[in-house]
Order: structure tokens, then C-alpha cells, then sequence
């Protein structure tokens, strides 16, 4: 996926109702999509339909990218939940983690001003007029001061106060996408928006990030930059910058197999320690946040979206990855219940469908856990597991419930496990799977 | 203005600047004009005859210092070293950020002036003439220095008539900032930019040009 395929934008939709009329337009093309497609199938019974989530992922990543904001991150998002989005459509949406049009240098001006009552170039050596790098919600300017080379990060004005109405726009438009009910769909969106919220909060992500890099400071092979609380501010972030290459980048210059199981290996124990000592995590493991430095380290740049855990889910959630399910009938009905997988508006044979269901990918999604090292580079585990979500997602039975399922917690941690095993997987790593000594059997 | 008051406080303060002041005081006070000017000029301890040498109404001191925060605007925009290194697109939004910003400091004032011109309904008010002008000239500068840069296209009648689209849009964006209500304004700075994009975008060579240029070929070729 390269930068040619990004459409330069012209103009950006301004009003709320130009906004929705974004989406309006979109839903109809999709729908004439689905019209093309069974048109097309009349004559040709055999037509896969891979060409047409291709067309409908193109007209929904049109449609978002010209959103931007958060409309942006929720494709970003979706993106990573392979294993809810057929292929075609996930291919798409990575785009939506490099591309964004960029805030005029005025404006940059303007914002530092209004933070700092200073011109960027009152406070730094050096400051690019242009925006390096484009992050979801800002962009990326590169700056000096003295010999210290800066990065800085600028958020887009106005996105704390659309996250709520992007969301509200999303919503219809999510719940035909992801085939959920709605009930299910404002269990999660609730969560999402709080997360959406903290994100644009960069007062509180150099705060995290302080910390988090501070707790992680003694894994090896990882790298952290500084920041400056001094520089930063609610819109503001000014960090070091890291030296290197992006994680696409640096797997095109080949690297050896040592090398791949090293950064891989780092990136494991990096959220092996998050997970379970902080119970806090980085909970947006996309190729974008990570930059791979000359010295074989992986540098961690992005801590915008922070999970943290509640100890009774961080508890049930990951006793299940136990190998085999060596708990007891009784024990995993109660975590089921606990996790909110099954409630008592189900009926028994409901029940018996969805724990089914969750058993069956539970053991497949614990399989790394299940020996000391796994093999991410092997496909075949990936397939298996984008099979499950196609079977599971095209299910009948699956698709009339009306219940929410899964915790809310749980939205962002398998985020954060499918994030991570996507990215091992691209890295083709081979990984020791260390797990803490409770879940060792 | 503050600033400007600032400047001339160390010499003694300009009558103009000290009406004006007053004025401002006396209208966010009491929340309306000054019955009479002679009851204004009482209070300033001038003579009423003295207040015609410099205004002639109430609302030439009110023109006055609209035209005033146009003139703030500008002049700190010819102190920030960088702003002629813009491009003219650049241009047009740091004078827009910058002129938010004045208006800012006078909020109120500019809320009870607007909430004026609304009441009396009148298209082309008597008080923004001065700064409309101003405005204007500002803009017709920075157009034609944009047919240089080829940022903007001469096209036939239109063409004359960008001054005008942009004192719309700078209208435009003072009713938005008026209503704004997000923290910072930061909503009317999307707004100027996506504004001001959109004017570029529009007024820059584009898809349509080419269609003329082309349907113009066809039809010679005929």
C-alpha cells in the first residue's frame, strides 16, 4: 500500500450537516455496490465476494479520510480488528494510518501562541514549515533546538469537540459494517469514546507516556524517547525524536531472521510487562507507533491511546488463555458471565451456542500462550483465525442474537492481542511467549 | 485598543484614543450609547465643539475603531518577520488568525457592535465602511500578488470580484466566531482553514480551466 493511491483532498466537509451528508452518500454507494455485485452473480454464480468488499471498502475509506478526526480513528480501528473485516476492507484502511491533509503553517503558529504566548521559531532553532509525518489526530513537525533534534506534534483544532458527533455519525454506518445490533454497538461505542477523548488529550499522553516508558525502562532492546512537559500541552507534544525507520520501511531492507526475532521479541515483552505487572496498556499497536532504530532497538513514539485494565477483568480474561481450558464446566461459565459473554437473557440453547463459539476461539487466540515459543511468521495460524471470524461473523444464529457480547474492557484488549499478533506476524518473528507464573501450568 | 493606547501612553494619549476608550468604557458600563454627545463630551471634561474636531458622531468613533483593529491586525503582521516569506495563501490565514486575535481582546465591544448592525438591518452598515475598505484594498494587494505566484487564475468578470468574496468570508467567519462557543474559539479556527482552503482551492488553476480551455478548442475547431 503506497502513498500513490492517496487522493489529494480538495476541500474539507465543514458543517455537521455536510458531515452526514458525507455518510449519506456513502451508504448509497455501498448499497449500489451490493446492487452491482447480485447483479453481477445473477449471470456469474460463481463470483467470490472479495471484489465486492474491495468496492465497498474503497467508497468507505473515500468517504473517512475526507472526515478525518475521528472519524479517521475509528477506521483506523477497524483496521486493525482483522478478524471482524474481511481482508479487502482492511487492506484499505491501513492507508487511513499515513495519510491526513495537513494544518496550515499559520495555524501552527497561531497554536503555539496560544500555549506558549511564542512563535515556534521564538523557542526552537529550527522548525519545518511543513509537517513531516501526519498522526491521526495531528501532524508531525520536525524542530531543533541547540543540537537536540525534536519532534513535535500538533492536534488538529476543533477534535476533542467532534469526537462526540463523529461518533454519532459513525454509529448507523458501524452497525451495518460490523453486523452488529445496536444495543451491542452502544456497549462499545461508550468505551470508544471515552478512549477517543483521552486521545486528544496530550497533556495526559505525555503524562503516560513519562510513566509507562519509566516502568518499561529495563526491558531490553527498547527504546524510549524523552519528553518535555516544559513544551507541551493540551494540543501540544514535543518529544525527542527517533532516528530510524518505519516498521514497513525496515522490512524491506531485508532484515535477518535474528533481527526480526529480536524487535519482535522486544515488542512482546514490552506488552507482556504492560499487560501483567502495569495492567495498563499501549492499546494501539498499529506499524505507525514504532520505529525501528539502527541498533537493532524498537522505539516506542505514540502512547495516545492507554488501556487500563480493571483487576476482576484482567482476572477472567486471561484465565482463559490457560492451554486446553483446564478449568472446571462451572469455573468457565462464571467467567463467561463475568466477562459478559453469556447473560441470563439467553436461552439454553443459546448458551450452548455461544460457549461454543467462545471456546473455539479462545483456544485458537491462546495458542502462543500454550508453548514457550511460537512461530509468528506461520500463516496458516492467521488464516485460521480470519476463518473463524469470516464463519463466526456470516453465522446465522450469531447474527439474530440481540444480545451485547464481551465486555466492554475487552474491546480495547483485543485491539491491543490482534494489533500485536498482526504486527509479529508482519515481522515474522519467532517469540518466547513468557506469561506470568499464575498462568503457568 | 490596548495596544495601540499602549504605544502613544508613554507621549500623552491622542484625544482620538482617549474618546474612543471612554467610549468603549461608557458602552460596556451601561450597556448603550451615550445619550448626547454633549453629555459625553461632559464626562471627558471636553467641550462638545471639541469632540466634533475629531468625530462627527458616535458611530465615527464606532467606525473608528473597527478600522483601528484592522490596523492592529496588519501591523502585527508586518512585525512577524516570517509572514512575508508566506505564501499568499498563508498570508490570508495568518491575517485571519491574527485578526481573531484583536478581536478577541475586544470581545464584548465587538459583541454589542454586531448585536447594532443586526438590529438596523442594514446590508452594508455605515460603521464597518472604514475597515470594509481597508479590508478590501488589503485583499485586492493580495490577490494580484497571487496572479504572480500563479496561486490565483485571472478568469474573465470573476476575477474582479475576488475582493468581494473575501470580505464575505471575513464576515462569514466573524458571525461563526461570534457564535463559537468551544473552548479557545478553536472551532473558528477550523473554520478559517477550511475556508480559506476552499477559496484557494476554488480560485486556484483547477479541473475547470482546463474544461473551458478545452471546450473553447472544440469550438474554434468546429
Amino acid at each position: 500500500m503506497g502513498k500513490e493511491g492517496v487522493k489529494e483532498q480538495g476541500s474539507i466537509p465543514t458543517s455537521k450537516v455536510q458531515r452526514a451528508a458525507k455518510f449519506i452518500s456513502t451508504g448509497a454507494k455501498v448499497g449500489g455496490n451490493y446492487v452491482k455485485h447480485y447483479t453481477k452473480k445473477v449471470f456469474n454464480p460463481e463470483l467470490s465476494k472479495d471484489e465486492l468488499h474491495k468496492d465497498n471498502a474503497n467508497d468507505i475509506y473515500n468517504s473517512l479520510s475526507e472526515l478525518k478526526g475521528s472519524a479517521l480513528k475509528v477506521a483506523q480501528m477497524m483496521s486493525m480488528d482483522k478478524n471482524m473485516l474481511p481482508r479487502a476492507y482492511q487492506d484499505k484502511f491501513v492507508m487511513a494510518q499515513y495519510s491526513a491533509p495537513p494544518l496550515s503553517y499559520p495555524l501552527v503558529v497561531k497554536t503555539f501562541q496560544q500555549y506558549f504566548k511564542q512563535a515556534p521559531l521564538d523557542i526552537f532553532d529550527t522548525f519545518t514549515k511543513n509537517a513531516v509525518n501526519a498522526a491521526s489526530i495531528g501532524q508531525v513537525h520536525q524542530a531543533t533546538k541547540g543540537d537536540q533534534k525534536l519532534a513535535v506534534k500538533i492536534q488538529y483544532p476543533g477534535v476533542a469537540s467532534s469526537v462526540t458527533s463523529d461518533l454519532k455519525l459513525v454509529r448507523p454506518f458501524a452497525l451495518r459494517l460490523l453486523n452488529m445490533n445496536e444495543k451491542e454497538l452502544d456497549h462499545y461505542m461508550e468505551e470508544v469514546e471515552e478512549r477517543l477523548l483521552e486521545e486528544t488529550d496530550y497533556k495526559l499522553e505525555v503524562e503516560r507516556s513519562m510513566s509507562i516508558s519509566k516502568a518499561c525502562a529495563h526491558i531490553p532492546n527498547l527504546f524510549f524517547p524523552n519528553y518535555y512537559p516544559e513544551l507541551s500541552a493540551e494540543r501540544v507534544i514535543t518529544m525527542d525524536w527517533v532516528e530510524g525507520l518505519h516498521l514497513r520501511e525496515w522490512l524491506k531492507t531485508d532484515p535477518s531472521q535474528e533481527m526480526r526475532n529480536q524487535i519482535g521479541q522486544a515488542l512482546w515483552d514490552f506488552y507482556d510487562h504492560q499487560v501483567h505487572t502495569l495492567m495498563e496498556v499501549h492499546a494501539d499497536p498499529h506499524p505507525g507507533n514504532f520505529i525501528i532504530r539502527e541498533d537493532g532497538s524498537l522505539g516506542v513514539i505514540d502512547f495516545g491511546c492507554v488501556k487500563v485494565m480493571p483487576e476482576s477483568f484482567y482476572k477472567g480474561y486471561f484465565s482463559l488463555i490457560k492451554k486446553d481450558l483446564l478449568i472446571k464446566e462451572s469455573e468457565l461459565d462464571q467467567i463467561f458471565y463475568d466477562l459478559e459473554f453469556i447473560s441470563d437473557k439467553d436461552t439454553d440453547k443459546e448458551k450452548q451456542f455461544f460457549k461454543a463459539i467462545f471456546k473455539e476461539m479462545i483456544s485458537l487466540l491462546g495458542q502462543p500462550f500454550h508453548a514457550d515459543e511460537f512461530d509468528f511468521s506461520d500463516d496458516t495460524y492467521f488464516k485460521q483465525i480470519f476463518d473463524l471470524g469470516d464463519r463466526i461473523s456470516n453465522d446465522k444464529e450469531f447474527r439474530k442474537s440481540k444480545q451485547a457480547r464481551g465486555s466492554r474492557h475487552g474491546l480495547y484488549i483485543n485491539r491491543t492481542y490482534f494489533g500485536l499478533y498482526n504486527m509479529l506476524n508482519e515481522i515474522g518473528a519467532k517469540i518466547k511467549t513468557t506469561k506470568p507464573d499464575w498462568l503457568k501450568s | 485598543m490596548e495596544k495601540t493606547t499602549a504605544k502613544t501612553a508613554k507621549e500623552k494619549k491622542s484625544p482620538e484614543a482617549q474618546i474612543k476608550e471612554a467610549y468603549i468604557t461608557y458602552l460596556l458600563e451601561h450597556g448603550q450609547a451615550p445619550a448626547s454627545v454633549f453629555k459625553f463630551a461632559k464626562l471627558l471634561k471636553m467641550k462638545e465643539e471639541d469632540f466634533y474636531n475629531y468625530y462627527n458622531s458616535f458611530e465615527g468613533v464606532e467606525s473608528a475603531i473597527w478600522t483601528d483593529i484592522f490596523g492592529e491586525t496588519k501591523s502585527r503582521l508586518d512585525q512577524d518577520k516570517t509572514y512575508i516569506q508566506y505564501s499568499v495563501r498563508e498570508k490570508l490565514l495568518a491575517f485571519y488568525f491574527t485578526w481573531l486575535e484583536v478581536l478577541k481582546s475586544n470581545r464584548s465591544y465587538i459583541q454589542y457592535s454586531l448585536q447594532q448592525i443586526k438590529e438596523k438591518k442594514s446590508l452594508d452598515p455605515t460603521v464597518l465602511k472604514g475597515f470594509k475598505s481597508a479590508f478590501k484594498q488589503y485583499a485586492e494587494e493580495l490577490m494580484s500578488e497571487g496572479k504572480e505566484t500563479d496561486e490565483v487564475v485571472a478568469r474573465p468578470v470573476i476575477s474582479d470580484r475576488y475582493a468581494d468574496l473575501l470580505w464575505m468570508q471575513a464576515m462569514f467567519l466573524l458571525n461563526f466566531w461570534q457564535k463559537d462557543t468551544s473552548k479557545g474559539f478553536e472551532r473558528t479556527d477550523a473554520a478559517v482553514e477550511k475556508a480559506v482552503n476552499l477559496f484557494f482551492d476554488l480560485i486556484g488553476k483547477s479541473a475547470l480551466d482546463s474544461m473551458l480551455d478545452f471546450a473553447k478548442f472544440i469550438y474554434q475547431n468546429k
